[in-house]
């Protein structure tokens, strides 16, 4: 009955916040269409005989010398830009949300524990996330791409390059999870039920995961729409600084640091459209996450 | 007027403000994206550090606009009677920064440092065997082999002064610590270092003494380092500098657009080619082909030639800025060859047949491996050319990044096509014959660029004949034989001649010399 | 409590070491030192030579117990680059990363402070909606995105400020200060505000929820049903109670803020220890990179500490319970 009325509380607010609606509709959109990439896409930007240099640099539709078959024109190796941006978002939206899904998966688990155990343990867990909060996600990249390079045969590492950055991103926001569980699982063991559960000599494990998880997935899941986001801007810094995705497998970052050179060029094309693509999938997420908060902690409304 | 005043409180502090007032018509602020390693000629051979320092220190000779040899420390020279080698009669009269004299004992001093095992530019000196001092003012150079082109191959060897080097401790190059002339410099050129914070800004006044006449109106040189290219580019546009080096090709027609500047475009000498794992015995990227390696038959080399499209490259990626190149030396560099000026026609039909005929009438997939961060459009042309090589059925898995890991990767063998750039050091044929078409030998230090290992008897067998003919016909026909041999055989696929593009304000008037070198001597500031 | 403050000094120098020792297994991944020092015409022997000379060929644990044993007693080793001592080159890039950093700490507080408590008492204004999407849409953009719009928006278009670099410097005891011309004010003001824009939309959102909450607290209503009028219980009672929090996170966020400020050095060619580092890694000037790691572990390290001994000040509770 709680369960219901949560939701439908959810729900009745969704319903009278235009903004969420609007960045839902957005989300929705933008994650139908990379989902559906193959499908809706002109050219497969990775299917390097299927586009031309020779159809390089055209501009969107409405100006002079674009090719209508281009509708939002052509980057620098003749790949139709909104082919690119579909799979750019598809490659984006799975390094982000499998960079996401590890973060959640090692920070509940450890910062959980932590805040079960307490004690050395938790010091222990703290002290290894100082030591990854010391070492910038940039870094943290740089390290595992670098030690991936030394471990793997050549190769196969172009083809590792997707899992290399979605750990590295995963490294660097596991952290927040952590933390947050932990401080939340502070909380929840003064209250009488976790008390109960450990006097009647439920294990631990049982504990953590059926009683205390779900009363503490309200923050958690706030922290995961902001991380996605953090995590989609992140591989896109990662890109711009080198050590990002391969230019012939882009991600809507790559496609933003390909633009980057044309930003006084005149081909504005290249670098707006995924920028505005990228900010109306981020803000929307960012929206999304913002609504989230307010249904958990309806103190804040 | 008021800005230029102002950002000349930035290089003197704000309490010197009124002191920068008067001459600052003069002060020319350039920037370009790397920042010279060290004040040391000796410690690194690389173009930024070469660059730099050709305004504070001398050879014996020197390169002018046109890049052709002109006496510089050295009034003359002649070759050695009775022997190999050179005799190169000194200038007189010539001072160090200091105040020093210059004599042959400061050459002799600088020969020692320069070959030293701790210098980085001691490659140059290979062919030498003895060097000797005959009086204050001569110097024979002497060796092994008849050696027509030495004088032009120490363009780049600088001058220090022996009692300065040796009384602060300097008298070797610095390599694992710093050491005096890492930061702190005492040539005979026509500026000189008066402040320096590496990776910041160092700045250059003019020696008062020098020697020559002098064709500059600069009373100060600042030197930025700017790495982002688009930060370069804005801060030219802002007014902010006077001169950059380089600036993207996509923003030519931005700069040339706008009132108070101009571009300065010219042909680098720096040629980019395919190279190919010529003995390897199988392919190490190949999904289909894993038991032969397509690239060691010649044909094969050859479709690849001609599956690519020089003019949509030229046309989309450098907005018709290149030059199509047929050899691994552009049209005007010694010893190019004009016998053989044709390269292989965009002809996928060709290239098509070429591979069946090879007996791979599907193609088959292999990896190119490109840097990202080392030539202009690097990662974008590999992209390109891939989809082109794709249109013939060869199947490049594209594998780019920054050439600090890019180098070991080749040297490691650890690829079956790459891409590489060629700039001859000399300014002639001989160069790249050298290091990338002689097989490698590193007893002989020969063929050290040559990756893939492209191997052929007769080239082999040229090369210590070209380095040692007088007669500059003689020469040719065997120089003209190698390039033949190597177009035959397609050892590598020239593509095009870089271009070298410079902006800077309109009242700058300065000189691009095809080397990349930015020389403050031909600068004036109207 | 000096038991407690004994142990987490220990436990901070663990964390310095590993971070130390992880950020030197990097290092031999990153690319190859040599064929980045020496010329292309220089012979494979020569190169050879080089890399026996400087121990590269070495086992690592050997070249990491060289790295912290030279590191500890206080030999912080030469740039592979410019041959420079690694101690000094840090030490002088080390104020204006810090300026920036603090700069654009103070203008985010001065913007997310009033706006977090503007938008908390007006929930439902125009401007505050306003406000909250500007900041979304701000925290969205990619960071190097926003540096390179207000460069050419403020440098080239209108020409206001400068593009590049730290403007007009003063030393004052070895530390190179911008803090004090005003060309160097101009020049601080573009990366600090790119630097700052995310600090700035988390600040103002921390001091929104937490005002929103003191607001409800009892004992603000308490003084509301009293009649106190209402701008001081904005700001004297309700603030007040919202800043220990707020500083607490921005304290954390601190460390951070220096370690991201790499992005906006680079596209602001700011001479801070950021783009010291992205210049060594291109290079890989394996003991500058080494230094750098080390120094903002320090700083990651030395805040938390702070904040934590803060925490055990304030919240009796947490002393208990480490205890």
């Amino acid at each position: 009955m709680v369960d219901f009325l949560k939701k439908y509380e959810g729900l009745w607010l969704f319903v009278h916040s235009p903004a969420a609606i609007v960045a839902a509709i957005v989300a929705v959109l933008i994650i139908l269409g990379a989902v559906f990439a193959p499908w809706l896409a002109l050219v497969n930007p990775y299917d390097l005989s299927s586009f031309s240099l020779f159809d390089g640099l055209l501009p969107p539709a409405w100006q002079d010398g674009a090719n209508p078959k281009y509708l939002l024109g052509t980057d620098d190796q003749g790949r139709d830009m909104i082919s690119s941006i579909l799979y750019g978002a598809r490659l984006s939206l799975v390094i982000g949300l499998s960079a996401l899904t590890i973060a959640a998966v090692i920070g509940v688990g450890l910062g959980l524990a932590a805040g079960f155990y307490g004690g050395r343990f938790d010091a222990i867990v703290m002290r290894i996330a100082d030591v990854q909060l010391a070492l910038p996600a940039i870094l943290t990249a740089l390290l595992i791409d670098g030690i991936a390079r030394g471990i793997l045969p050549t190769a196969i590492q172009q083809d590792l390059r997707v899992a290399v950055l979605t750990l590295a991103i995963a490294l660097s926001l596991w952290v927040n999870f952590a933390r947050t569980a932990r401080a939340s699982t502070f909380v929840q063991m003064n209250k009488e039920y976790v008390q109960a559960a450990i006097m009647m000599g439920q294990r631990p494990i049982r504990i953590m995961f059926v009683h205390i998880l779900p009363n503490i997935l309200g923050p958690l899941l706030v922290i995961m729409t902001v991380d996605l986001a953090s995590a989609i801007l992140l591989e896109a810094t990662l890109s711009f600084l080198g050590i990002g995705l391969p230019a012939d497998s882009p991600s809507l970052g790559t496609l933003i640091r390909i633009g980057m050179q044309f930003l006084l060029s005149g081909e504005w094309w290249i670098l707006w459209i995924p920028t505005l693509f990228l900010v109306a999938l981020v803000v929307s997420i960012n929206i999304l996450g913002d609504f989230l908060r307010d249904v958990f902690n309806p103190r804040l409304r | 007027m008021t800005k230029r005043n102002l950002r000349n409180s930035t290089l003197l502090g704000g309490a010197l403000l009124f002191c920068a007032m008067g001459a600052s018509a003069e002060t020319l602020r350039w920037a370009s994206t790397t920042d010279p390693q060290t004040m040391d000629p000796h410690a690194v051979n690389s173009a930024p550090v070469l660059s730099f320092l050709n305004n504070v220190y001398e050879g014996l000779v020197r390169r002018g606009q046109d890049m052709s040899i002109e006496p510089s420390l050295a009034a003359s020279w002649e070759p050695l009677t009775g022997e190999n080698g050179w005799r190169f009669n000194l200038r007189e009269g010539v001072t160090f920064q200091d105040g020093a004299a210059f004599t042959a004992e400061d050459v002799m001093f600088s020969y020692e440092r320069a070959s030293n095992e701790a210098a980085d530019v001691r490659s140059w000196f290979a062919p030498v065997s003895e060097v000797r001092v005959v009086d204050d003012f001569t110097i024979d150079f002497v060796t092994t082999a008849p050696n027509p082109l030495f004088p032009d191959s120490i363009a780049n060897f600088m001058i220090l002064d022996k009692d300065w080097a040796e009384s602060n401790d300097a008298a070797l190059p610095a390599r694992d610590a710093e050491n005096f002339a890492t930061m702190n410099v005492n040539g005979t050129g026509p500026f000189t270092v008066a402040s320096r914070d590496p990776g910041v800004r160092t700045t250059l006044v003019p020696n008062a003494n020098w020697w020559d006449e002098v064709g500059h109106n600069v009373t100060e040189a600042v030197f930025t380092p700017i790495g982002n290219s688009a930060t370069g580019l804005a801060a030219l546009l802002s007014g902010e500098i006077d001169f950059i080096q380089p600036i993207p090709l996509q923003d030519v027609a931005q700069v040339e657009g706008r009132d108070g500047f101009k571009v300065l475009e010219g042909e680098e000498t720096r040629v980019i080619m395919f190279g190919f794992g010529h003995e390897h015995e199988t392919l190490l990227y190949s999904s289909d082909v894993t038991d032969a390696n397509p690239f060691s038959d010649p044909r094969v080399r050859l479709a690849a030639a001609h599956a690519i499209d020089i003019a949509s490259i030229d046309r989309v990626l450098f907005r018709g800025k290149i030059e199509p190149a047929s050899q691994l030396v552009p049209a005007g560099i010694s010893g190019y060859s004009e016998a053989n000026e044709g390269r292989p026609e965009y002809n996928p039909d060709r290239a098509r047949a070429l591979l069946a005929e090879a007996g791979y009438a599907d193609g088959f997939s292999f990896g190119l491996k490109c840097p990202n961060d080392r030539y202009i459009n690097d990662e974008a042309l590999c992209r390109a050319a891939a989809s082109m090589f794709a249109a013939v059925g060869l199947n490049a898995e594209i594998s780019t990044g920054p050439v600090r890991d890019y180098w070991p990767q080749l040297r490691e063998d650890d690829f079956d096509m790459y891409l590489l750039g060629w700039s001859p050091g000399t300014f002639d044929m001989e160069h790249p014959i050298r290091f990338l078409m002689h097989s490698q030998d590193d007893e002989k230090k020969l063929g050290s660029w040559n990756f893939g290992n492209y191997s052929n008897a007769r080239v082999d067998e040229l090369l210590p004949m070209i380095q040692q003919e007088i007669d500059p016909a003689a020469r040719q026909t065997m120089v003209d034989e190698v390039v033949a041999i190597t177009q035959e055989e397609v050892a590598y696929i020239p593509l095009y001649t870089q271009p070298l593009i410079w902006a800077a304000k309109d009242n700058v008037d300065l000189t691009q010399r095809a080397d990349n070198f930015f020389m403050l001597r031909w600068v004036t500031v109207n | 409590m000096v038991y407690f403050i004994l142990k987490r000094l220990v436990q901070s120098v663990f964390v310095m070491l590993a971070v130390a020792f992880l950020a030197f297994s990097l290092f031999r991944f990153v690319g190859d030192p040599i064929t980045q020092m020496t010329g292309v015409e220089t012979s494979v022997q020569d190169q050879e030579r080089l890399r026996e000379d400087l121990g590269l060929n070495d086992p690592f644990i050997f070249q990491f117990g060289r790295f912290t044993g030279d590191m500890l007693q206080g030999d912080f080793g030469f740039s592979y680059r410019t041959r420079q001592p690694v101690a000094e080159m840090i030490a002088t890039r080390i104020p204006a990363t810090l300026e920036l950093g603090v700069v654009a700490l103070i203008i985010s507080l001065l913007v997310g402070i009033p706006a977090g408590v503007y938008t908390a008492l007006r929930p439902r204004g125009i401007a505050t909606q306003a406000i909250l999407m500007t900041t979304l849409v701000g925290v969205s953009i990619p960071t190097f995105v926003i540096g390179i719009m207000l460069i050419f928006i403020f440098g080239v278009q209108l020409g206001w400020l400068p593009t590049f670099g730290r403007g007009g410097t003063v030393q004052i005891g070895g530390w190179e200060s911008s803090l004090f011309t005003f060309e160097g004010w101009r020049a601080l003001l573009l990366p600090a505000i790119t630097l700052g824009v995310y600090q700035l939309t988390l600040t103002m959102r921390l001091v929104r929820a937490e005002m929103m909450e003191v607001m409800r607290s009892d004992y603000i209503r308490f003084a509301m049903a009293r009649g106190v009028p209402m701008h001081k219980l904005h700001y004297k009672h309700a603030l007040a109670n919202t800043m220990v929090p707020v500083i607490t996170i921005i304290g954390l966020q601190f460390g951070g803020v220096i370690a991201f400020s790499i992005v906006t050095e680079s596209v602001f060619q700011w001479p801070g220890m950021g783009l010291l580092f992205l210049e060594s890694i291109r290079f890989v000037d394996i003991p500058v990179m080494g230094v750098y790691l080390v120094v903002i572990a320090f700083f990651f390290v030395l805040v938390n500490l702070v904040v934590d001994l803060l925490y055990v000040a304030i919240d009796p509770r947490l002393r208990v319970k480490d205890v």
